[in-house]
């Protein structure tokens, strides 16, 4: 494909005829720039040959400008010669400096012979270097070889090289030279120009200016994924408060007062205290103290009040979902929250002081823990994982409890999360009326399985060039 | 929780089958495998299985669950004359005592090296760091009963474990080991618990530290186990050591107790029982077994069934977790094994919908991608410093945490532009322009509320390319809005503007102030806004 400057120039040079440049950009009416630009790309085509020559141009000195004028001082001896030959005479007329050029010139010729201090001419001659000088003057130099290096030497004329490029077209193209279009043009559209003329084609391999895409972070990608999921499997999303109670973080999820998952080591407390609704508060307090009626033993001891009223980052969504329950306390529910925890750990590749949790929960009267693992497996199955296990598990408000396990190439079963049916000491004070199957996990854990990061920071604090690389899908 | 290190000579002694057979049942028995190595394994057992923090309660556990031994295991406690008299002087400080007379052990480096390590897990785990519970082992021959547990002052005296010098309680505080480490559980008291031996020599001073005379030695081979605290726990505890050294074949002897009105005797290993409905196992578990089922899996978890119209169950002495017959169906469904449970999807049949509150979020992300933004996250929690001083703004409305864990975290944020000037000047050696956005919560007054940020960044950021995507974001809101000049100092003084809607202020936006960006080390102009999402739209239930 020939750009439109190399059509134009090969349109308007005659093959096998050499161009200097100068001329083919007059020919062309392009500039020198453009046809030595074109020139060469048409070279690598095969359609031209450049070759650069040097050309020799000769110019009269002032010295040869004078004898071209006045004329040689050897051919104004010889006029002189011809009406005198007195020597001291000629020299008055001459100048002594010319007088010496002439003698020591004809001398070597052979023309005069010296003698008493008087001049013979022995014999005529002619002034090759005469013509010379005056074709010179007129820009030709057509001259024999000897004299032109005889003027030189005598200062008479100077050379000088001239560089010049010659372009010849060797050959045309077979197919019709027509224009192409480069840049296609409003003005191209309108005149509709481009109906009977070809597009100048591209090198598609070379690379263009990067630019970035704006997009979703693709963590949050992946949270739109698992919300996704919980819609389609018919559950409503719950939202709730960052900063919670202790009762409803810990004691409405029967968690013993002093166990140490309540210590300020583990969890990050305010310090602020609440007033609770004092209904709620006494069979949760009852449900710890001796079980209340829930047929549990209870933790035995003191519960005290003022523990629950502290204010908490809340380190698990379950706070939010009890809460949830406990407005809503009749089957059948289906639950859902992804959102934010809070742990007081410090900072690492794998633990964060915040981080987000997906939790569940299903509210009815005739499920029980097979049922729960079918949830599990349908979940982590949508999830992308085929593979699911289960495993005993434990955690504080649940019975049973179960780890879920998911199968990954090159990790092995990878523990992701954790599940249970909620115990009565937690349902009960509350009046949920069924059994509640509940599952969560950590949103990091899954990310990092799924977008194969190993640095959980990365996430938080996100580098723009890493956001700008990430593909919007991770293959 | 708690990680146990099991030797595999050991255990596969004990269990009597090989490490592979091992292996390939601990995990359905409930636990995580830490580390499995040749010499030995670290499993880490759940916080309400204090029994099988030993290689004997893992072994007893293991016999049951690969059906080696079945069932209840009976523990025989001898009646003999050893007795404690507590005096009313302790009543008030540590309240329970509990003992127990092991005979006729082997004592070697690896019965005191798992009593050591059960002893540690137990004081951590139902102790509660020994505040609750506190366990004290002796040599049996070193002691003169009957004992006296009292109520002793500052001044009393002994020689304690590791030294060889008599020290006061005082001193004990001051330069024992255990002394600093757990004088806090006794702060403030005026008295101090004390065992006393018939010739009044300490033999212990729980929950702190042991008398040097009693210490356990090779030469060792009757144990008396003392277990003070407040409450059933230290029975628990009590039952847990006793069974575990009665695995190891020693022979156990009950101490009496003489409180100041009752008498009782321990450790009491008599089973305790339970009786549960059978529906109430098919409701849970959510699918029937047949009564044999129920047996054989109860059995393999180590207790005494009898199935009849309802279950009959025996409660090991050693098991401290079950409160509530649903403890007693877990073991049933693991007994079972959760492998052999066919998993079910529930009928349960609602219909799903979205939060309001991640709603907006959706549409704004939809809004701000449009507009050439790229997303970003960033932690809510951060500092004073970064949150107000260096947006030279007064610090209002903010949560502070009591114990942060480090200066960069002390506080949640109340702003989200901070985050993103804090995240550009992580990024100066990016290609610009940056274009970039987070939509999430702030907490404002300890409540949630929904803000979107965004910052643009280049050599030419000025104040009309943020109105112009103020104006497409509103535009796209479809809110009517009005600016006024604004006073934040976080941007330049006639290069900010407040947003107004409904007379209200929702947001501002505007050239970020220099000294801003020399506060963060940026070194490009930035311009930013910042809008509250919660003041213009119905953002839902927050609970």
């Amino acid at each position: 494909m020939l750009s439109p400057f190399e059509i134009k120039l090969l349109k308007s040079l005659e093959v096998g005829k050499e161009y200097p440049i100068s001329e083919a950009a007059r020919v062309s009416e392009l500039s020198k720039d453009a046809v030595l630009k074109a020139a060469y790309l048409l070279e690598q085509k095969g359609f031209c040959k450049v070759k650069e020559i040097v050309t020799k141009r000769y110019t009269l000195t002032n010295e040869g400008l004078q004898y071209l004028k006045d004329g040689l001082p050897e051919e104004r001896l010889i006029e002189l010669l011809k009406k005198k030959n007195n020597l001291s005479e000629i020299e008055k007329e001459m100048g002594k400096k010319e007088l010496g050029i002439a003698l020591g010139w004809l001398r070597k010729k052979n023309v005069i012979k010296l003698s008493d201090g008087k001049v013979e001419l022995i014999k005529d001659v002619d002034f090759k270097e005469k013509d010379a000088l005056n074709l010179i003057s007129k820009g030709s130099f057509d001259i024999p070889k000897d004299i032109l290096k005889n003027l030189i030497k005598r200062k008479l004329v100077e050379e000088e090289e001239e560089k010049e490029i010659i372009i010849k077209v060797l050959k045309k193209p077979d197919v019709e030279l027509r224009e192409v279009i480069t840049d296609l043009t409003p003005e191209i559209l309108l005149n509709r120009d481009w109906k009977d003329k070809e597009f100048l084609k591209y090198d598609i391999k070379i690379p263009s200016k990067d630019v970035f895409t704006a997009k979703v972070h693709p963590y949050e990608r992946i949270i739109r994924e698992c919300r996704k999921i919980f819609l389609e499997m018919g559950f409503v999303e719950i939202k709730g408060n960052y900063v919670q109670t202790s009762f409803w973080n810990f004691d409405a999820l029967f968690q013993p007062q002093d166990h140490p998952a309540r210590d300020m080591q583990d969890t990050f407390y305010l310090n602020k205290y609440v007033e609770l609704d004092e209904k709620l508060v006494k069979k949760v307090k009852e449900t710890h103290e001796n079980g209340w009626i829930t047929g549990s033993t209870g933790w035995g001891g003191k519960w005290d009040i003022n523990k629950a009223k502290q204010l908490v980052l809340r380190t698990h969504t379950t706070a939010i979902t009890i809460h949830y329950l406990a407005k809503n306390p009749n089957p059948p529910v289906k639950a859902f929250c992804i959102d934010r925890v809070y742990r007081r750990e410090a900072i690492d590749a794998t633990h964060l002081p915040e981080f987000d949790q997906l939790e569940g929960v299903v509210l009815d009267k005739d499920v029980g823990f097979k049922h729960l693992l079918g949830l599990l497996k349908e979940f982590f199955l949508k999830m992308g994982f085929e593979d699911v296990r289960f495993r005993p598990g434990y955690f504080p408000y649940t019975e049973p409890s179960v780890e879920p396990e998911v199968y990954v190439e090159d990790l092995g079963w990878v523990e992701l999360g954790g599940a249970g049916v909620f115990r009565k000491e937690v349902v009960e004070p509350f009046g949920i009326k069924g059994k509640v199957l509940a599952w969560g996990l950590g949103i990091g854990r899954l990310a990092m399985l799924r977008l194969g990061m190993k640095d959980l920071r990365r996430l938080y604090l996100p580098d723009i060039g890493w956001l700008r690389e990430f593909p919007a899908i991770k293959r | 929780m708690p990680v146990v290190t099991l030797h595999w000579g050991e255990l596969e002694r004990m269990v009597g089958k090989s490490r592979d057979e091992i292996l390939s049942k601990l995990p359905m028995l409930g636990c995580d495998i830490e580390r499995i190595g040749d010499e030995h394994i670290d499993v880490e057992f759940f916080p309400n299985r204090p029994d099988l923090y030993s290689v004997e309660g893992v072994a007893r556990a293991l016999r049951g669950f690969l059906d080696i031994e079945l069932g209840y295991k009976h523990y025989e406690v001898k009646e003999a004359d050893w007795k404690i008299f507590v005096d009313e002087s302790v009543l008030d400080v540590r309240p329970r005592i509990v003992g127990c007379v092991v005979r006729n052990l082997k004592i070697d480096d690896e019965v005191i090296r798992s009593l050591m390590e059960v002893q540690e897990d137990l004081h951590w785990t139902i102790g509660r760091n020994r505040r609750k519970m506190a366990i004290g082992v002796h040599d049996l021959s070193k002691i003169n009963f009957p004992l006296c547990y009292k109520g002793v002052d500052k001044n009393f005296s002994f020689i304690p474990l590791d030294f060889d010098e008599v020290m006061t309680i005082e001193e004990i505080f001051k330069k024992h080991p255990k002394g600093k480490e757990y004088g806090f559980i006794l702060e403030g008291k005026d008295r101090f618990p004390m065992i006393v031996d018939s010739k009044n020599e300490a033999i212990s001073f729980p929950p702190i530290i042991n008398a040097e005379k009693t210490r356990v030695t090779e030469n060792t081979t009757d144990l008396f186990i003392d277990v003070t605290g407040f409450d059933e726990n230290v029975d628990k505890a009590l039952n847990i050591i006793s069974t575990m050294l009665a695995d190891r074949g020693g022979r156990l002897e009950c101490v009496e107790i003489h409180y100041p009105s009752r008498v009782t005797k321990t450790p009491n290993l008599k089973a305790k029982e339970m009786e549960i409905e059978k529906n109430e196992v098919y409701s849970l578990l959510g699918f029937k077994l047949n009564d044999d089922e129920i047996k054989r899996a109860l059995e393999r978890m180590r207790f005494g069934v009898e199935v009849n119209d309802k279950i009959k169950v025996k409660i090991p002495p050693y098991r401290a977790d079950i409160m509530h017959e649903w403890d007693i169906i877990e073991d049933i469904a693991i007994g079972y094994g959760y492998d052999r449970i066919e998993p079910e999807y529930p009928a349960t049949n609602t219909i799903g919908s979205t939060h309001p509150w991640n709603e907006i979020r959706d549409l704004v992300k939809e809004i701000m991608i449009g507009l050439g933004f790229m997303e970003v996250i960033t932690f809510t929690l951060t500092n004073e410093r970064v949150q107000y001083e260096y947006l030279r703004r007064k610090a209002e409305g903010y949560t502070k945490l009591m114990h942060p864990l480090t200066t960069d975290h002390t506080i949640v944020r109340t702003d989200i532009l901070p985050k993103l000037l804090e995240l550009l000047s992580y990024n100066k050696h990016h290609i610009m322009p940056q274009k970039i956005f987070e939509v999430g919560d702030v907490v404002v007054n300890d409540v949630n509320k929904l803000r979107v940020a965004a910052c643009i960044t280049h050599s030419k950021a000025n104040f009309n390319e943020i109105r112009s995507v103020v104006q497409a974001f509103m535009r796209e809101l479809d809110l009517t809005w009005d600016v006024v000049e604004s006073e934040d100092d976080a941007f330049i003084d006639g290069r900010r503007a407040d947003i107004i809607v409904d007379e209200k202020k929702i947001g501002v936006f505007g050239e970020v102030h220099p000294e801003v960006l020399e506060n963060f080390e940026l070194t490009m102009p930035v311009v930013a806004f910042e809008i509250d999402l919660t003041e213009t739209f119905d953002s839902g239930e927050l609970l």
